[in-house]
């Protein structure tokens, strides 16, 4: 549903978003995380042909958005951070402004679409009297009417309380099982990616670093709780053997592949280190998230070293 | 589907409060205007011009003759202010507010877009001249006889438009000149509407667009310019006035609109052209 090549953005000196290979498959929901200013808004706007790519291309539903937006974003719904209408307008006249700028659509329609987002009842209130989670619902609403395959939901959560985070990704569950939509899910809500996400990828700095399965994302090291007298001097000699490829917080180890936790607590035995407690750290993608980041950055200050 | 955007836009348009304040205003300032006509000795200076001239006074001073006068302030000072306020909401607004990110997320061209924006400028454009016109018919003809017309306006440069003229012709000279004057706020929105289309606030747009009127004025009063009067878009402004002319210079009209439709074309062209290359970003 979209493949973006090579995908860079530069807004004057700076680079927003820098060679960003994407691909989202047909019926999955798809996360893309990352920090503000991490470039996601940027490359949602160049899916929807609003953002000009400085370089790459960007395809959606098999066109490429440059060139043909019109046929690319004819079965495209979307959700921006903090749902903007025309107040002064209602509920119903919004949607059909809105529905105007992809097809006539009757008004069956629309009272289905409201019926399915629970907005019955007030649709023909002005949207200034709508509380937050019902511009949200109008949102959602606006988004289907036009019978979308793909849906873009840019920080659909921001602004809700915890009680419309969990209705928001309860509905998000919805219209992928009830209506077999392919879903986009841009956020900084890693609970929220983790509970509805089936593959993720992680932007920092406008760059991509990771992309895969919650599953890779969880299994990428495989860490270990370790607790002995002198971490320092036990990691130095695993490390020296192989046995370890990486520490965290002066209490975790990364295995090497292959090697199981038997043989770390026999080789710190044999060099006469007591081992108090060893144990397999499970990932979160929370976890995760914050190392990769911590890498990425640790990475960004040994190349300005570098140089 | 052009026709339904079309629409959309008219709803927009017309369902935001400040559309109306140009009305308003104009209602107010004739009311006001009328009372300044009927109180004070402005007919006793307008009865001596005419009957300086050969005419009867009491035939000419009427709901026409009051009509003609009182369009003459309001186009001046209110009609550009009003017409570019809403020509530099059309588009600045709605990317302020968010909600022009919202309508390119959906499968219409960015020229489209415009195209029905502007559109709905121009229809608005016309709506509030043919307000203008109508309400000052009827207020004036509330206080003042239905009789001939006489018109006495000086234009820069010496001249003056001087005439009068039976009930039925002064109706379809005025009628005529409203025609006219549309094309006039139509420029003028065109000109705020350009502005809208690039990365600024709706004031801003109103303002430049209000400041580039003022510099024409400006330019064309002073007497370096005289030889470069016909590039003042005010110039072209005052062909309305042209039509009580005895005899109406057509020429003259037609060339002025020629320009202004020149400067429609061209606010239009620059405004989509910037509108096309600009990311829209929240």
């Amino acid at each position: 549903m979209i493949r973006l090549r090579q995908l860079s953005k530069c807004f004057g000196t700076r680079w927003a978003l820098r060679d960003l290979d994407l691909t989202v498959s047909r019926g999955e929901i798809f996360g893309l995380l990352g920090h503000n200013g991490a470039g996601k808004s940027t490359a949602i706007g160049m899916m929807l042909g609003q953002v000009w790519p400085t370089e790459g291309e960007a395809l959606v539903c098999g066109y490429d958005v440059s060139v043909e937006r019109q046929r690319a974003l004819l079965k495209v719904g979307a959700i921006f951070e903090t749902p903007v209408f025309y107040d002064y307008l209602s509920g119903w006249k919004n949607l059909q402004i809105l529905s105007h700028y992809t097809a006539p659509t009757p008004p069956e329609r629309i009272k289905k679409i409201i019926e399915w987002v629970g907005l019955t009842g007030r649709e023909h209130d002005k949207v200034s009297k709508y509380s937050h989670g019902m511009r949200t619902r109008l949102a959602l609403a606006q988004a289907l009417l036009p019978d979308p395959e793909l849906l873009i939901l840019d920080e659909p959560s921001d602004g809700l309380d915890p009680e419309g985070i969990h209705e928001m990704r309860l509905t998000i569950q919805r219209l992928q099982k009830e209506l077999g939509l392919t879903i986009l899910l841009s956020s900084h809500l890693l609970n929220e990616v983790e509970q509805l996400c089936t593959r993720i990828a992680v932007l920092n700095q406008g760059k991509k670093v990771f992309e895969g399965t919650l599953a890779d994302a969880k299994q990428t090291k495989q860490w270990v709780r370790l607790k002995v007298a002198d971490f320092a001097k036990a990691t130095a000699s695993l490390q020296s053997e192989r046995f370890i490829t990486d520490t965290r917080n002066a209490s975790l180890v990364a295995l090497a592949d292959g090697v199981k936790t038997d043989a770390l607590v026999r080789h710190l035995v044999a060099m006469d280190m007591p081992v108090y407690e060893i144990a397999q750290e499970e990932e979160t993608l929370e976890s995760f998230y914050l190392n990769l980041m911590q890498d990425s950055r640790n990475s960004a200050k040994a190349s300005t070293a570098g140089h | 589907m052009f026709f339904l955007q079309l629409r959309s836009e008219l709803a927009k348009l017309f369902g935001k409060k400040r559309t109306y304040i140009g009305f308003g205003a104009f209602l107010l300032s004739q009311n006001l205007m009328l009372l300044a006509f009927r109180y004070s000795n402005w007919q006793n200076g307008t009865a001596r011009l005419l009957e300086g001239n050969g005419y009867v006074a009491t035939e000419f001073i009427s709901t026409l003759t009051v009509a003609v006068l009182m369009l003459i302030p309001q186009i001046l000072l209110l009609m550009p202010l009003y017409v570019m306020l809403v020509g530099g909401d059309l588009v600045a607004k709605e990317a302020e507010d968010g909600t022009l990110r919202m309508i390119l997320s959906r499968p219409i061209s960015r020229v489209r877009l415009l195209l029905t924006k502007w559109l709905t400028g121009v229809i608005f454009s016309a709506i509030l001249v043919t307000a203008l016109g109508a309400m000052a018919l009827f207020f004036a003809r509330c206080w003042f006889e239905w009789k001939g017309m006489f018109v006495f306006i000086p234009l820069p440069g010496g001249q003056t438009i001087f005439n009068a003229m039976s009930a039925g012709e002064g109706l379809k000279y005025y009628a005529l000149t409203h025609v006219l004057l549309a094309v006039n706020a139509c420029t003028m929105l065109s000109l705020a509407f350009m502005f809208s289309c690039f990365n600024m606030k709706p004031a801003a747009a109103t303002i430049l667009a209000l400041s580039f009127l003022f510099l024409s004025v400006v330019m064309e009063g002073m007497p370096f310019f005289e030889d470069w009067k016909e590039f003042a878009i005010t110039h072209h402004f005052r062909s309305w006035v042209l039509v009580f002319a005895k005899p109406m210079p057509i020429a003259q009209i037609a060339e002025s609109l020629c320009v202004l439709a020149g400067v429609n074309a061209t606010a239009f062209v620059i405004g989509a052209t910037h509108f096309h290359m600009r990311d829209i970003k929240s």
